[in-house]
């Protein structure tokens, strides 16, 4: 870090220039102001989503734009956990989601901090191989994966989607730019005191890595939760589909029923924005709150 | 204080004492090393990388699906160099790379920054923000080929200053790239933020405090305290971004189908195409490899620049 | 036998590499069920693909009627996703996990599973099921018969008798010629707030008519003339604002079932599948309550508005050539049986316009309650030729795929008729073959 020259410390008052000046709220009115209008703008296509779910079918896509249902049909938020298996779906996703955000998690951070913190022969060339890896198309190599997972048995089954989502690059890459971001004298001073490697990814990097765990546990359950070329090629019996594919079941080959998949779609973000609100307090403590005090 | 010191004449401090003879203790890191990738490795090498590797072999082949691949040499990428749809396909993605990086990851800063602050409500913006990225794409598709629309919402505004196209955005030859790239920076935003407002959490507040008594505006502070930080963010968020781009598909495919005519059509369109509509998965391949390759390349070169800064 | 790739290369590694129990022998792992033992009474299982069983009967209604006949044979449905269903059975029969029988959804695919061995010859089924089964020559390559079709839609033009009348417009009473359908949409048009037809985004909509209905119009001569005439006149329609323009359909999302289903338009050319669709919809309220007819969809000239010329593509069963040998004989009596008559009836009467012909299926046909009754929908029904979407070859994906692309860029005015025909005329003779 190349910033030496600024960490000189003596005492002082902590608000900011712009703090300081009187026109500060008037600065504060019209950022607050903005910032309504930019989440208004960011939420229409979920409003829009809320009131399809209130539509009939062949009213959800119209000219021009109906943005006030008529009648409304609060019937399909009913309809849809008594006419399809909502209920199962929601169980199935719910059950991938948390295995392999959790696994994801853990082999993830485990690897990174082979990465990161080991030094060993081949280890970048290994390490651009994972990163290299996510970029190619899925859809490129979809049919030898499958191939290999029928053959071991795994297609059509649940276990086929844990493999195939909990080992991503992604969470590994993640998972070592947070480790790299975490100053190297903190674990230094660890193995000082005999604390083997082991323990000082345990002890002192997850401790440390909270934020970035939980971005990482966020947006691999977003990305599980929301998969659906995945399902749609491994999950083929009705009892393990999850809640996409079973949405997509409301398209049939000349008709969709888009109320039915809206209703759906917003009862599916739902859960997903609760986790966030409520496990958004982890990004914003980290480090600079635990790790560095004193 | 302690982020004074330098990082990497750390890190060469190998663990476990320095009497050992040299190669035991190489042997020893490496094992410890490989002890730590290990379980992940044993999936990513099943369920990625067997299959990326027969993918490799793949490209040299024509492949149906069925049966046997028959080997052709390197006909499948000299048949690439010749084809139209491939040279459209390369130049949509980098037309679309070109604007989508810079512009999803400078807004992404800058929403992580504002929202790392403690505002009054920030919790709400910050949940708000992110509903993009987890609002159905079939619902963004939706309602933002309805804002481009010949009468839409965008084009209104536009009148207001004089300057309404008349046309749908995404009807539109000339106007669809910037419709699919004003979307995709809008929805990824959240994406991006996410990971930058974790980063953000590493950079100790010590150092802001000590440069807000040098006298650091707050631009200064941003650039020498702030950005150093990120630093290893940055490069995951670039990496992640050049990938993305390069790889966009399914947005584009909702919102334009890679239309009109191919004015929209990018390499994983072409990809997707090849391969499960065309069943030519061997040519598929090859085109797969181009886009491995492209991003390989960047990787490496930001990789490399990444290690050089370290120093 | 089986044909897999990774056998060799990948699965070596796998197995070495973490999940050493690769168990299943090779052969056996085809069919997982049950009952090898075949012929005579011995029960057999057939599993068969399937997609949308809720809103889909037609697949358990095969499976029920031919049960019902040969009672010691059950037919047992492995259910698809139905927009992604080709995506999904190519993974299954690559990996050998296909169920015995499977669906061909159109001709599309056809020559891609033949040509990879996925397809029994059934040609000893075809010479059974009778000169009433005109879809049957479609599943035919190099003299022998691959798959035998029980659906067979066709185009027809859908119209609403309530706004003709309020236009002061008198009904339909025969086949028309394009230009008469361009004629009277505007007249529509001009007495109505709807438009006076609709067309929906896909390129079908034009294409398939062009190809069958041209004279000497040939997918695979690289020659696209043919299609210059469609689409001047649509781009004349979309002008007059007698049909929606292309760029709203796609802009909006519109959809088909709301333009008609809503009366906001007054004719719409669409698939056979919808009349059963515009019942259901009518009463379940999702549709408005007016009355409507079908005619033969608009002919290129008039001569052949006595037999009149639509296309469509005919759906079919295939035998997947993994099948255990024993249940080979029930498979191949299932199959005569879907591409007989005694199907095809059955299949009427829920609406579905099967692969085989004749009064008596017509009669079945429209016995469905709700069904309009007129003359003009049972000649529409009963009289026609129709000729494939999708030409038998490994090109035509490749094909069509060059044609959607000219097909958005014509009607969005990206490029004139002439260009955007030459454009796709050159990308065939480059990037196909």
């Amino acid at each position: 870090m190349t910033t030496s020259s600024l960490t000189s410390s003596s005492p002082s008052g902590s608000r900011t220039s712009l703090e300081r000046s009187p026109l500060y709220p008037l600065y504060r009115v019209i950022g607050y102001m903005a910032l309504i209008i930019a989440a208004a703008a960011v939420m229409l296509p979920f409003a829009w989503m809320i009131i399809s779910s209130l539509k009939m079918n062949n009213q959800v896509f119209t000219v021009p734009v109906q943005w006030i249902p008529d009648p409304v049909q609060w019937s399909n938020y009913i309809e849809i956990w008594q006419k399809s298996d909502m209920f199962l779906w929601t169980r199935n996703t719910l059950f991938l989601s948390v295995v392999i955000t959790f696994l994801q998690c853990l082999t993830g951070s485990f690897a990174a901090y082979g990465f990161s913190k080991m030094r060993f022969p081949g280890r970048d060339t290994l390490f651009l191989m994972y990163v290299a890896t996510i970029a190619v198309p899925w859809q490129a190599y979809m049919v030898p994966q499958f191939q290999i997972f029928t053959e071991i048995g795994l297609n059509n089954t649940l276990w086929a989607m844990i493999a195939l989502q909990a080992f991503g690059a992604f969470g590994v890459f993640l998972m070592r730019q947070y480790f790299e971001s975490i100053p190297p004298e903190l674990s230094e001073a660890a193995r000082v005191d005999g604390l083997n490697e082991y323990g000082i990814y345990r002890r002192i990097m997850l401790p440390l890595a909270i934020p970035g765990i939980a971005s990482l546990a966020l947006l691999t359950f977003v990305n599980t939760w929301n998969d659906f070329l995945g399902p749609l090629i491994y999950l083929r019996d009705r009892d393990i589909w999850t809640i996409q594919i079973g949405l997509n079941s409301f398209i049939d080959q000349y008709n969709a029923e888009h109320a039915l998949i809206m209703t759906g779609s917003v009862l599916s973000v739902l859960p997903i924005a609760l986790i966030f609100g409520f496990a958004q307090r982890y990004f914003v403590e980290g480090v600079a709150t635990t790790g560095l005090k004193g | 204080m302690t982020m004074a010191t330098d990082a990497p004449a750390v890190r060469e401090v190998q663990p476990g004492g320095s009497r050992k003879p040299r190669n035991a203790m190489r042997r020893r890191n490496t094992l410890i090393g490989w002890s730590f990738i290990l379980p992940n490795f044993l999936g990513f090498g099943l369920v990625t990388l067997i299959p990326v590797v027969f993918l490799f072999y793949m490209a040299f082949t024509e492949w149906s699906a069925f049966g046997d691949p028959e080997f052709l040499g390197f006909d499948n990428f000299t048949r690439l160099i010749g084809d139209g749809s491939f040279q459209t396909s390369l130049g949509n993605t980098l037309y679309y790379s070109v604007f989508h990086i810079p512009l999803t990851l400078v807004a992404a800063l800058s929403l992580a920054m504002l929202l790392n602050t403690k505002l009054r409500g920030v919790a709400f913006f910050r949940t708000a923000a992110f509903f993009p990225y987890i609002t159905a794409v079939v619902a963004i598709a939706a309602v933002w080929s309805q804002l481009f629309s010949a009468d839409g919402v965008i084009n209104q505004i536009l009148g207001v200053v004089g300057l309404d196209p008349g046309v749908g955005w995404t009807a539109d030859s000339t106007l669809a790239m910037p419709a699919v790239i004003l979307v995709s920076v809008w929805r990824d935003t959240g994406f991006f933020m996410l990971l930058y407002l974790a980063g953000l959490q590493t950079v100790p507040r010590t150092l802001y405090e000590a440069a807000r008594v040098d006298g650091a505006s707050a631009w200064q502070r941003f650039w020498n305290v702030t950005w150093p930080c990120l630093r290893p963010t940055t490069f995951f968020v670039t990496v992640m971004l050049t990938i993305q781009s390069l790889k966009v598909f399914d947005l584009v495919f909702l919102l334009t189908a890679g239309g009109p005519g191919q004015s929209t059509f990018v390499l994983a369109q072409f990809i997707y195409q090849k391969g499960i509509v065309e069943f030519e998965y061997g040519y598929a391949s090859a085109g797969a490899i181009v886009l491995f390759s492209m991003s390989l390349v960047v990787t490496i070169v930001q990789f490399l620049v990444n290690k050089r800064i370290e120093r | 036998m089986k044909h897999h790739v990774m056998r060799s290369a990948g699965v070596a590694i796998a197995a070495a590499l973490t999940l050493a129990a690769c168990s299943s022998d090779d052969g056996s792992s085809s069919t997982p069920d049950d009952t090898g033992s075949g012929s005579g009474d011995e029960p057999v299982t057939l599993t068969m693909s399937a997609w949308s069983l809720d809103s889909t009967p037609e697949f358990q209604l095969l499976a029920d009627e031919f049960n019902a006949i040969n009672p010691n044979v059950t037919v047992e449905l492995q259910e698809y996703d139905a927009a992604e269903y080709d995506t999904q059975i190519t993974a299954d029969l690559s990996a050998g996990a296909a169920p015995d029988l499977y669906i061909l959804k159109n001709l599309k695919y056809f020559a891609t599973f033949q040509d990879g061995e996925q397809l029994v010859d059934v040609s000893d089924v075809a010479d059974g099921v009778g000169e009433g089964n005109g879809a049957l020559d479609f599943y035919e390559v190099d003299g022998a018969t691959w798959a035998v079709p029980y659906r067979q839609d066709t185009w027809f033009t859908y119209y609403n008798k309530s706004l003709f009348d309020e236009a002061g417009i008198a009904h339909p009473e025969g086949a028309i010629t394009w230009d008469e359908y361009a004629d009277l949409a505007n007249q529509l048009n001009d007495g109505l707030d709807a438009t006076g037809s609709y067309q929906h985004s896909w390129q079908s909509t034009l294409q398939g008519f062009a190809l069958a209905q041209t004279p000497g119009a040939d997918l695979f001569s690289g020659d696209f003339s043919f299609l210059a005439p469609y689409y001047d006149r649509v781009l004349a329609m979309q002008e007059s604002g007698a049909q929606t323009d292309f760029a709203t359909v796609q802009t909006n999302q519109l959809t088909y079932q709301a333009q008609f289903g809503t009366q906001e338009a007054a004719m719409m050319n669409m698939g056979s599948w919808y009349v059963a669709t515009l019942i259901a919809q009518q009463e379940s309220g999702e549709a408005e309550d007016f009355e409507w007819g079908f005619m033969p969809a608009p002919q290129y000239d008039d001569s052949t508005l006595e037999t009149p010329v639509s296309f469509g593509d005919p759906t079919a069963v295939g035998i997947n050539p993994q099948i255990d040998e024993a249940k080979m004989d029930a498979a191949k009596e299932f199959l005569a049986f879907v591409g007989s008559e005694d199907a095809a009836s059955a299949l009427a009467q829920i609406g579905i316009k099967p692969a085989f012909a004749s009064d008596a299926v017509t009669e079945a046909y429209f016995s469905v309650a709700g069904l309009p009754q007129d003359e003009l929908s049972q000649f529409a029904f009963g009289t026609h030729e129709t000729l494939p979407e999708n030409p038998v070859s490994l090109d035509t994906a490749a094909i069509q795929n060059i044609l959607n692309d000219a097909h958005s860029a014509i009607l969005t005015d990206s490029v004139s008729v002439e260009d955007g025909i030459a454009e796709a005329q050159e990308r065939v003779a480059n990037e196909v073959g």
